[in-house]
């Protein structure tokens, strides 16, 4: 609805505003007359009249107003094509990424500029300014409300993707805080995942973006312990895993082409399909990160890649690639680098060396949990070198 | 709508470069505008001498100071800027795509006032 009336004010406070007065004047309407047949056609229909009424008392010059409607679509309220003009104007690149999310968050998804600030940790009034400015900018700088042409497509899509991923990602793993995991936040994601599947089901990345979504999320039961606690994937309680969410996932990834969330997707099935960690098909895993690295390099990915290569080649072989892979700079600061390496040389049988790493790891670490978790690993290790902890 | 593109450049005496390199630059600035020109955009623009040259004026206190140099010592400087007219930024990032540049351009929409 609100991107229907966005389409005609050119304006998300305005129309915002519309939306709200909308629903007041519903709640008076329906006590008295009922609630209509189609609910919420009649809230739209109302909140673009509040709109143009509100143009109106703006602009005394009325005839302007006819430029300012765009023509409706002849089917329904066009709202599909509405809500994807929305979400590719939120994530415009000329917007930094975080007001994209908020934007999104805001606009797309509906959520109070105050839980917004709740979930990434800020001030409210810093993210009520974010959010203030990129509005600001939107109209300022004219960014056009339209979705990217087909040519376009391909260079505006990736920017839309990353926020979703992102959003998901800090449901899954907040940086900061102690709550690891906020299933509400996953579940938005995954419905503006589905949203974007529904609204453009001719690109396979969107679908593998789902599809990775949804197969992380199937972890979720199995990621913390009863003291909530990290559970690491060799570790989890697989029968806790989503089957639904997994087969769900599994059946969207088969067809796709090789992309970046596609990759990523078919390398959660891949390990979503073992029963026991023991029985995980690494050869395969290898090799999908092996793709990965090809169509999307990334410190990140080349990390991965070699905790991939211990597990088929040693993690003695798994340290060397590890050390080539240590010298790219941008993973310097990264937790995960130095807990990797923690856990190769524990392998290893090299507990001290490891201790050591994993307390810089829990240095690096963000994350309340995460840092407590491996903070303890540290100290497991200076038990193991007396020989009496079971590894 | 109106955008400025803002060229930013490394500090380049073109009166003291070779010829043919300073040609070289023009025509490809040359060949922007006829890009333009052809599209049926509106633009003017101008090429800046480099920033050594500049000259700025600064508040101190109550009294107006004239400084050597410019606004911000940067390692590249306005070089120079076009004024276009386009329908959104989509447009004007696509104009600026074509348009030759040493390190970045700023795209600002001007305020219509």
């Amino acid at each position: 609805m609100l991107a229907t009336v966005v389409r005609l004010t050119r304006d998300v406070d305005a129309a915002q505003d519309a939306v709200q007065e909308a629903f007041a004047a519903a709640l008076d309407a329906w006590r008295t007359a009922g609630v209509p047949a189609n609910p919420g056609a009649w809230l739209t229909a109302t909140a673009r009249r509040k709109a143009v009424d509100a143009r109106r008392r703006e602009e005394s010059v009325a005839r302007r107003l006819p430029l300012l409607i765009v023509p409706e679509p002849s089917t329904g309220y066009g709202f599909p094509d509405d809500r994807l003009r929305l979400i590719f104007t939120c994530c415009h690149p000329a917007l930094d990424i975080a007001s994209r999310v908020a934007l999104t968050l805001n606009v797309v998804c509906g959520l109070p500029t105050a839980d917004i600030a709740h979930l990434f940790l800020v001030p409210e009034p810093t993210m009520a300014a974010r959010v203030t400015r990129a509005k600001r900018k939107l109209r300022a700088a004219g960014i056009p409300y339209r979705i990217p042409r087909d040519d376009e497509l391909a260079e505006r899509l990736p920017a839309v993707l990353v926020v979703v991923y992102l959003l998901f990602s800090q449901g899954h793993t907040p940086g900061r805080g102690t709550a690891l995991t906020a299933a509400d936040v996953a579940a938005r994601a995954i419905d503006l995942a589905r949203l974007l599947v529904l609204l453009l089901p001719d690109e396979p990345e969107v679908t593998g973006l789902l599809a990775l979504l949804l197969l992380t999320d199937a972890r979720r039961p199995a990621r913390l312990d009863a003291d909530g606690a990290p559970v690491l994937l060799a570790d989890q309680d697989r029968t806790r895993w989503d089957r639904e969410l997994i087969a769900e996932g599994t059946a969207l990834v088969e067809e796709l082409p090789p992309g970046p969330y596609a990759v990523q997707a078919a390398i959660a099935a891949v390990h979503a399909a073992a029963a026991r960690a023991a029985d995980t098909d690494w050869p395969t895993i290898l090799r999908l990160y092996d793709v990965l690295l090809r169509v999307h390099p990334s410190p990140v990915a080349a990390l991965a890649r070699c905790m991939a290569y211990a597990e088929v080649a040693g993690p003695a072989a798994g340290l060397d690639a590890l050390e080539a892979v240590a010298a790219d700079q941008r993973l310097a600061g990264y937790h995960l680098l130095p807990a990797a390496r923690a856990d190769l040389l524990r392998r290893s049988g090299r507990f001290d060396e490891a201790s050591r790493a994993y307390a810089e790891a829990a240095g690096l670490a963000g994350n309340a949990v995460e840092r407590e978790y491996l903070l303890s690993r540290s100290a497991g290790m200076a038990t193991a070198v007396g020989g009496s902890l079971d590894l | 709508m109106k955008y400025m593109l803002m060229l930013f450049e490394p500090d380049t005496d073109w009166t003291a470069v070779a010829p043919e390199e300073a040609e070289a630059a023009l025509a490809e600035h040359g060949v922007f505008c006829a890009w333009m020109r052809e599209r049926g955009i509106p633009y003017s623009g101008e090429p800046l001498r480099e920033s050594a040259t500049a000259t700025t004026l600064r508040r101190v206190g109550a009294e107006l100071v004239v400084t050597d140099g410019p606004f911000a010592e940067l390692k590249e400087n306005l070089g120079g800027f076009y004024i276009i007219e386009v329908k959104d930024l989509d447009e004007a990032i696509e104009v600026a795509r074509h348009c030759p540049t040493g390190t970045a351009t700023e795209i600002r929409p001007i305020w219509e006032v």
